[in-house]
């Protein structure tokens, strides 16, 4: 990596899970941030949602910098994916651990973007809740499992920066061992 | 503001109006600005629920680039192609909740198209006030 270089890093996962909170947090620039107040059942369990996308920028000091991208949680919003695919590095999937329904959620998001996210690296964030019960965990690597997937499963809280960065850690690991997302190995498990 | 079954006939109305009166324009429709369709009024194309979600990213897109640029506030975002116009705009005094979204094919004059949008948008804003 040399310093010009930028790698572009993209937040995906259900209304809710996190995602633009993970870029406020990492973001060493204003990040753009494209939230309204939402208008659906959405509204009881948060004000605002992404409709465009979020963006900001963290460096790297001389080994470049990071592009962060976060799309929409909702599946309607999936030609976004079109608009920030080119030249990813790496896919973040963040699941709302907290939430009873955090494995709908996971599928969701696997069913609209698996096919697009399948030769890249990825990482499972578990967010919202320091101690996911097994049986979550268990859940979501079934689910990769049953896609074919790889992927780290890691808890992290979106709101600190410096749990968010292991996740960078692991990520650029896995690229720099040729991890091949296509032939599934066994997932390793982070928590 | 209540979106009543009266105001979505109301909407609907002033859509059909801006199809009538307006040579070029081919579809027409409201979404909710988090992207969820409201009424849509088609001529020819499909204009369903990715149109919905695409009008409320480009304005906000539009809101977030006046920002950056101390550009005031949005009045439309305009997308032309060689083979046609897409316009989309906030609806005024929702307090943003509607976006308005038309589609025109190419030879549609702009001008026309623009100030029709915004004559309907003015309708929709009193008919859910
Ligand atoms: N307790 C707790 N709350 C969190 C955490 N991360 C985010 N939140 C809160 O959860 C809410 C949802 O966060 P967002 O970042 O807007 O979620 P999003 O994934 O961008 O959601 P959409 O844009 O609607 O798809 C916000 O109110 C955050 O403050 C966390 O780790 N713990
Ligand atoms: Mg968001």
């Amino acid at each position: 990596m040399s310093g010009s270089e930028s790698y572009k890093l993209l937040f995906i996962g259900e209304p809710g899970a996190g995602k633009t909170t993970c870029i406020e947090s990492l973001s060493d620039i204003a990040p753009l941030v494209t939230d309204v107040r939402c208008t659906d059942e959405l509204a009881r369990l948060k004000e605002n949602t992404t409709v465009a996308f979020d963006y900001g920028e963290l460096s790297l000091g001389d080994q470049g910098r990071l592009l962060l991208y976060g799309l929409p949680g909702q599946s309607r919003f999936r030609f976004m994916f079109d608009v920030v695919r080119e030249n990813l590095l790496g896919v973040i999937v963040l699941v709302d651990a907290a939430s009873s329904l955090a494995l709908d959620g996971l599928r969701e998001t696997l069913d609209a973007y698996e096919s697009a996210i399948r030769e890249l690296p990825c990482v499972v964030a578990l967010n919202k809740n320091g101690k996911p019960p097994s049986a979550l965990l268990e859940g979501c690597e079934a689910l990769l499992r049953e896609r074919g997937m790889v992927a780290p499963i890691l808890v992290a809280d979106a709101r600190r920066r410096e749990e968010l960065v292991r996740m960078f850690d692991l990520l650029f690991m896995m690229i720099e061992n040729g991890v091949d997302p296509k032939t599934p190995t066994g997932e390793a498990t982070w928590h | 503001m209540a979106l009543t079954e009266a105001s979505r006939e109301a909407c609907a109305t002033a859509l059909d109006t801006l199809l009538a009166r307006c040579d070029g324009v081919t579809a027409a429709m409201l979404a909710f600005r988090d992207g969820r369709p409201y009424v849509d009024r088609v001529r020819k194309a499909p204009m369903q629920g990715k149109f919905a979600a695409m009008s409320s990213s480009l304005v906000a897109l539009g809101q977030s680039i006046l920002r950056e640029v101390q550009g005031g506030t949005l009045d439309h975002v305009l997308v032309e192609g060689n083979g046609g116009k897409f316009v989309v705009a906030s609806i005024p005094g929702s307090g943003g909740l509607l976006v308005i979204a038309v589609l025109a094919n190419h030879d549609a004059r702009l001008g026309l198209v623009l100030g029709h949008a915004k004559t309907c948008a003015l309708a929709v804003s009193a008919a859910i006030a």
